[in-house]
């Protein structure tokens, strides 16, 4: 079976920097992919331009057999693609519950399917009871749970996690990772940046390490983690060699 | 929770009903004609204001030059009704499209700024717009055009006798507008608009295309404030740019908005319902000094109301229920 996402030699290029060269990656349907490495290592960059906030400066992005890399973000959307943001977005001044409609209203035309779905949508978050909170007067845990909630609510083959459990209290984060083990449960492929290793590394079935716009090291987590070059990018040479 | 949402809808329904009900009713004990002047501007107003709302609140594409969708209505309408003999029925449609045509011809451009850009690019274009038509000399330019009196009726939309018909027509479009946004508030583009008012990127994450959702409320405002422009060329039966096209109406349409509660279903009614009658009240009593005391007062009362009430009027009614929302 094909690859649900493929990056086929993506560059991005902002001016004279380089924040991605060459990525060649793939996810598989049903994994959960942890994409992780150091400040400025085009994480975010690449996610962008698997979502569509931008389109690459040359190479490919194909999704669900289907070349997708001139396509916009909503476009995509309404594909399958689903995206949490680092920096949280809710739509401030509507409802929690509203907030997920906006979702939900990608695949429910009629209102009262949408509104439905998206009460379902809160349930499996965890949010029902917040349904009628204006987003603004939620906690931070609360907004990150809203940003997958409403995600989810798309209907997506694949979620974008953009850092969604970095920032959180030990426990939230562990609630956080329950979820995000549930959303696979129901057949959703999962490719998440984080920051908090010791979470992320038992979470994930498959790490892609980048460093310096390049993919350094892909596999396993537990082999990820010991791989000196990995180290190395984390901590730098010494520490590689003690290694 | 859904049956409250229903709820809420209904009881919004059964309000406005009752209210337009008891407007109805008004001109039984209202027979002075200076008041029922200032019951059709409130109705007018209420009714364009609530068609800037559409794009400005509900969308948040903030729009200062809604006067030149007035004054397309005004001016298509007069342009048939003198050159061509079209009835103003169907000149007020086709001002309606011309203007949402046009509205979306501006936003193709336009809607790719943001913010204060935007802004001062739909004054801009209002000016430009008014400009035109004073130099215009098929359309009478500076001089406007004076409706010729054909004696009164429905089908010429003409009254010289009575005001009263002009006052149901106004609260016809009031209720018009009214029902629109209600409708439009659960529909899938009211709730774009606010997603795209509130966080364009992460709507255009969720599926929202953006620029298409600015363009249905741009078209849908558009059309409304032109209908409401055909209906004031009627009831003053003469106009001219200045006073078709001039930029306080571009400000007396988002002025009860924003006073009563910018992208608010009740807002714009409310905001017009207090500030018209204020206008007019300030003017005619305090107005003849010549020292414009009666602008200072009414700029005193909206300064008050906003400092006092930032949300808007309508805070006051869902104060109680905001609190007991959030937890």
């Amino acid at each position: 079976m094909t690859a649900l996402l493929e990056t086929r030699g993506v560059w991005q290029r902002f001016g004279g920097l380089v924040a991605n060269s060459d990525v060649s990656i793939s996810v598989g349907r049903g994994e959960i992919v942890g994409l992780i490495g150091p400040n400025g290592a085009g994480k975010s960059t690449l996610f962008n331009l698997i979502a569509g906030v931008l389109p690459p400066t040359q190479g490919s992005i194909w999704f669900d057999g289907e070349d997708v890399t001139r396509l916009p973000a909503a476009a995509r959307c309404q594909r399958g693609v689903g995206r949490t943001f680092q920096v949280v977005k809710s739509f401030e001044t509507m409802t929690v519950i509203d907030n997920v409609i906006v979702g939900a209203l990608v695949r429910n035309t009629v209102m009262r399917e949408a509104r439905r779905k998206a009460h379902q949508v809160l349930e499996f978050t965890g949010l029902a009871a917040r349904a009628d909170v204006l987003a603004s007067d939620l906690v931070p845990a609360e907004k990150r749970r809203l940003e997958v909630a409403r995600a989810l609510a798309t209907e997506p083959k694949l979620l974008l996690l953009d850092e969604v459990l970095t920032g959180l209290t030990p426990t939230e984060a562990q609630t956080g990772v329950a979820l995000v083990r549930k959303v696979r449960d129901a057949g959703i492929t999962v490719l998440m940046v984080e920051h908090v290793m010791e979470i992320v590394m038992p979470l994930v079935d498959r790490a892609i390490v980048l460093d310096l716009g390049k993919v350094l090291v892909e596999g396993k987590p537990s082999d990820v983690v010991r791989d000196p070059k990995v180290i190395s990018a984390y901590l730098g040479d010494r520490h590689a060699v003690s290694a | 929770m859904d049956k409250n949402f229903a709820a809420r809808r209904r009881r919004d329904l059964i309000v406005a009903a009752v209210l337009a009900g008891l407007a109805a009713l008004a001109p039984l004990f209202v027979k002075d004609v200076y008041v029922q002047n200032i019951l059709i501007l409130t109705l007018m107003y209420a009714a364009l204001s609530q068609s800037w709302n559409i794009l400005s609140g509900y969308c948040g594409q903030i729009s200062l030059g809604h006067a030149l969708y007035f004054g397309i209505g005004a001016y298509t309408t007069e342009l048939l009704f003198t050159k061509f003999g079209v009835l103003p029925w169907f000149g007020m449609l086709a001002g309606g499209v011309i203007a949402a045509i046009i509205a979306m011809g501006l936003g193709y451009p336009f809607f790719r700024l943001r913010g204060h850009y935007f802004v001062i690019a739909t004054i801009v274009i209002a000016e430009i717009g008014l400009l035109l038509f004073q130099n215009w000399e098929w359309a009478g330019a500076a001089m406007g055009i004076t409706i010729p009196v054909r004696g009164d009726s429905w089908l010429k939309f003409q009254f010289m006798r009575s005001k009263l018909p002009y006052f149901y027509f106004a609260l016809a479009l009031c209720c018009l507008a009214w029902f629109v946004t209600w409708w439009l508030e659960d529909s899938k583009w009211g709730f774009w608009w606010r997603a795209v008012k509130d966080n364009p990127e992460a709507a255009e994450s969720l599926g929202v295309v953006v620029f298409n959702s600015k363009m249905g409320a741009a078209a849908v405002s558009a059309f409304l404030v032109a209908v409401g422009g055909a209906f004031y060329a009627q009831f003053l039966a003469y106009i001219d740019p200045e006073s078709v096209m001039g930029f306080q109406f571009s400000l007396l349409m988002a002025l009860p908005a924003v006073l009563g509660g910018i992208g608010t279903l009740w807002g714009p009614v409310l905001g017009a319902a207090i500030l018209i009658p204020m206008t007019e009240l300030t003017r005619s009593y305090i107005g003849g000094s010549g020292r414009g005391v009666d602008l200072i007062v009414y700029g005193g009362l909206i300064v008050a109301i906003s400092l006092a009430l930032p949300q808007g009027l309508v805070s006051l009614f869902s104060r109680s229920k905001a609190k007991g929302a959030t937890r």
